[in-house]
């Protein structure tokens, strides 16, 4: 008796675990039941969720009417904690056959070799049109020379104006022939500290100066980026140019300290004339009591705009390479995709035929939607090494001791230079 | 002659309270405002994420405020349209209680081996088997996976829960409330005829109640909290747990505070309410065991 009881228990201890086990086994047996002539892969996005999963789902369906023997598995994370997922499953050799890549993180990808290299299948594809994508667009996925993924949406930087502003000081408004003296100047004019109106807004960080380098005529490594070149006379005119704003057609650093959204606050106070940011600000300013517009960017010798794309990629081990590339080249290049984006308010699809996107360009405010893709004509990418963290740091550091003065630009940048070639070795 | 009785009427409980309270000195006022002070600040997180949770979304939602400026339920609406909310919390309730089942078993069940019976070879396993507290989830993370994905098991909750199986942690707590159960007792039922198993679960457990509520209380938070772990395993929404469930409301360029805040009051109440039922016990726990 005393034995049976014990049986008894020892079962009834281990039932649970049974249980929990039988029904992983169980769904496992399940899924291996699915039909043979079915591919399914996975696609892992970030830019979907919250906001854009019904969106997704719609323009998976279609997908998957066009192709019946596909089906397309969507894994979705916040941006925050893709990475940590992605890199795992990487490194366990069980990655998403597709996925989502900002470029920065992209080219990190490319240079590890986790990517496939998408030349091949694109030549083999006969319907494949790569003059659908605008030029830069495809570039930027490229690494190398080898085309390892396909542009899914970007966003970039603009120079937002105030018209009330500008028609109360009888300036005329900024076109794309404006350069940085013309930019400086109206910023001036524009500022009163009597009425509390800035002039020109432009943060002083790595972002704004890597592209206000570009602009200058200058690059940030060289060729072979074994060297940092972000400390030449372009680059000081750069840190110049960022800096000389301070105090006199914005904030000091002081003044703006850390307040979240100082400069989105003070242009729909409607106290800021000209302000630099992205086109992801339009939806929050169709509000405002006054009329705004956007023009591309001034540069000082060269054009050259912000642009952040979003590309999607293959897993180099996926032994799925057919129907991966059939989704990837279907998600970045149908009619069906880029016009649910553009009917959704989600990121634009970069396409050379801005037709596709007709609703979007003639949606008011602002007037001057066109820019948003005149600025994909000379991008400015981010420089990206594998430590860009450390990278980015270094250059911050150096335009804030640069902006409170403890030290010349021309030497904070080359103290900068510096710590970065010891990045690159 | 008639005896006066005077009756002394009992102040009221209220009134006995507030004289408790009442400073007798300088020191005592400081340390009852002190006191004050820091449970307000405590307390301050909590009500500002209730504050955010009532209003409409806008900017001005990152400033810090006590009052909301407008209350609406709009943020819990958005919730449970937006995420998969109701299932997530399901699972990770199902999941917690599970968790802490199996560890409160295997934990008492070790921490009784290292407490209570000799054996060769005991004191440098039990350093072993603490030793793997020093090891971080982030080390573990790769190979845990390549494990899961080689057992078919990506993705399903056997996996949310194999790692959570076993505890150090639970059991180094509970052996410690063990060995302060007076081995007389063990000895009698020994001498009755009981076998280990017995005298586990009929002496020595029962002694130990504090101890194994405190831990089951660490357990739960634990797999309540879990984010790492799930992040990595889950695949599809319909595994996702609430702390999963939650991170996806963070857009990639803004986010909807007071959704998310919205969430964040509702994950709360489950671990208040489990807190609140054994909380004599954790009281109990650390007189006991000396745990701070």
């Amino acid at each position: 008796m005393s034995i049976f009881k014990s049986w008894k228990r020892g079962v009834i201890a281990a039932l649970p675990l049974v249980v929990i086990l039988g029904g992983g086994a169980g769904l496992t047996a399940a899924t291996a039941s699915a039909s043979p002539t079915v591919t399914t892969i996975n696609y892992f996005t970030y830019t979907a969720a919250p906001d854009h999963l019904k969106d997704l789902a719609a323009i998976v369906n279609a997908f998957e009417a066009q192709n019946p023997t596909i089906r397309v598995n969507v894994e979705t994370d916040d941006y925050a904690d893709y990475f940590t997922k992605l890199s795992t499953e990487l490194a366990a050799g069980d990655a998403p056959d597709t996925f989502e890549l900002d470029y920065q993180d992209f080219v990190n990808y490319a240079a590890s070799g986790s990517l496939l290299n998408l030349g091949s299948l694109a030549k083999a594809d006969k319907s494949w049109n790569p003059a659908f994508y605008a030029g830069s667009a495809l570039n930027a996925f490229s690494y190398n020379g080898i085309q390892y993924g396909l542009p899914e949406d970007f966003s970039d930087v603009l120079l937002f104006f105030n018209e009330n502003l500008f028609k109360a000081a009888h300036l005329a408004y900024p076109t794309t022939s404006w350069t940085w003296k013309q930019e400086m100047a109206a910023g001036k004019q524009l500022t009163n500290s009597s009425t509390g109106v800035w002039g020109l807004f432009q943060p002083v960080t790595f972002n704004e100066f890597y592209k206000a380098l570009n602009q200058a005529g200058g690059q940030f490594f060289n060729a072979s980026k074994t060297k940092a070149k972000f400390n030449s006379p372009a680059g000081v005119a750069a840190a110049e140019h960022l800096i000389s704003k301070l105090g006199t057609t914005m904030p000091t650093l002081a003044q703006i300290g850390n307040t979240p959204n100082f400069d989105t606050n003070l242009f729909e106070s409607g106290k800021l004339a000209m302000w630099i940011n992205g086109n992801w600000q339009f939806a929050g300013l169709t509000k405002v009591p006054f009329k705004w517009n956007v023009v591309v960017e001034p540069g000082d010798t060269t054009k050259a705009s912000a642009v952040f794309f979003d590309g999607v990629v293959v897993n180099a081990k996926t032994p799925n390479t057919a129907a991966a590339w059939k989704w990837v080249d279907y998600f970045t290049s149908s009619k069906v995709s880029v016009l649910r984006r553009v009917t959704s308010n989600w990121e634009l699809a970069p396409v050379a035929n801005t037709s596709l996107e007709s609703s979007y360009l003639t949606a008011t405010p602002p007037q001057n939607r066109a820019a948003v893709f005149e600025a994909l004509k000379a991008p400015s990418l981010a420089p990206v090494i594998t430590q860009e963290n450390q990278m980015e740091t270094f250059v911050n550091d150096a335009l804030t001791n640069a902006a409170d003065g403890s030290g010349t630009v021309a030497a904070d940048l080359n103290h900068a230079a510096t710590q970065v070639d010891g990045l690159l070795k | 002659m008639a005896s006066a009785v005077i009756e002394l009427r009992q102040p009221s409980r209220t009134i006995k309270i507030l004289k408790a309270l009442r400073p007798r000195s300088l020191r005592q006022t400081l340390l009852v405002g002190s006191l004050a002070l820091g449970g307000f600040l405590w307390l301050f997180p909590f009500i500002w994420t209730l504050v955010t949770s009532l209003e409409p979304n806008s900017a001005e939602l990152v400033t810090p405020r006590l009052i909301p400026n407008q209350i609406t339920i709009t943020g819990y609406q958005q919730l449970f349209s937006t995420i998969p909310f109701a299932r997530a919390a399901i699972n990770s309730i199902g999941l917690g209680v599970v968790s802490t089942f199996l560890q409160l078993l295997t934990s008492s069940m070790a921490a009784y081996a290292f407490a209570c019976i000799a054996f060769r070879g005991k004191q440098f396993i039990f350093l072993c088997y603490l030793a793997t507290l020093m090891i971080p989830l982030q080390v573990l993370i790769v190979p845990l996976f390549i494990e899961m994905r080689d057992f078919h098991l990506i993705d399903t909750y056997p996996a949310l829960l194999a790692p959570t199986i076993a505890s150090a942690f639970g059991m180094f707590l509970i052996r410690q409330a063990m060995m302060t159960v007076p081995q007389e007792l063990s000895e009698a039922a020994m001498i009755d005829g009981a076998g280990h198993l017995r005298i586990f679960a009929k002496v020595v457990l029962p002694q130990v109640r504090p101890a194994l509520a405190t831990f089951a209380i660490f357990a739960f938070m634990a797999s309540w909290n879990s984010f790492l772990w799930p992040l990595v395993i889950v695949q599809s929404s319909a595994h996702f747990t609430l702390p999963l469930a939650l991170a996806e409301l963070h857009g990639q360029f803004t986010t909807e505070w007071n959704v998310v805040m919205a969430g964040s009051v509702l994950s709360i109440l489950p671990i208040l309410l489990v807190y609140v039922s054994v909380q004599k016990y954790v009281v109990q726990s650390i007189a006991t065991t000396g745990l701070k």
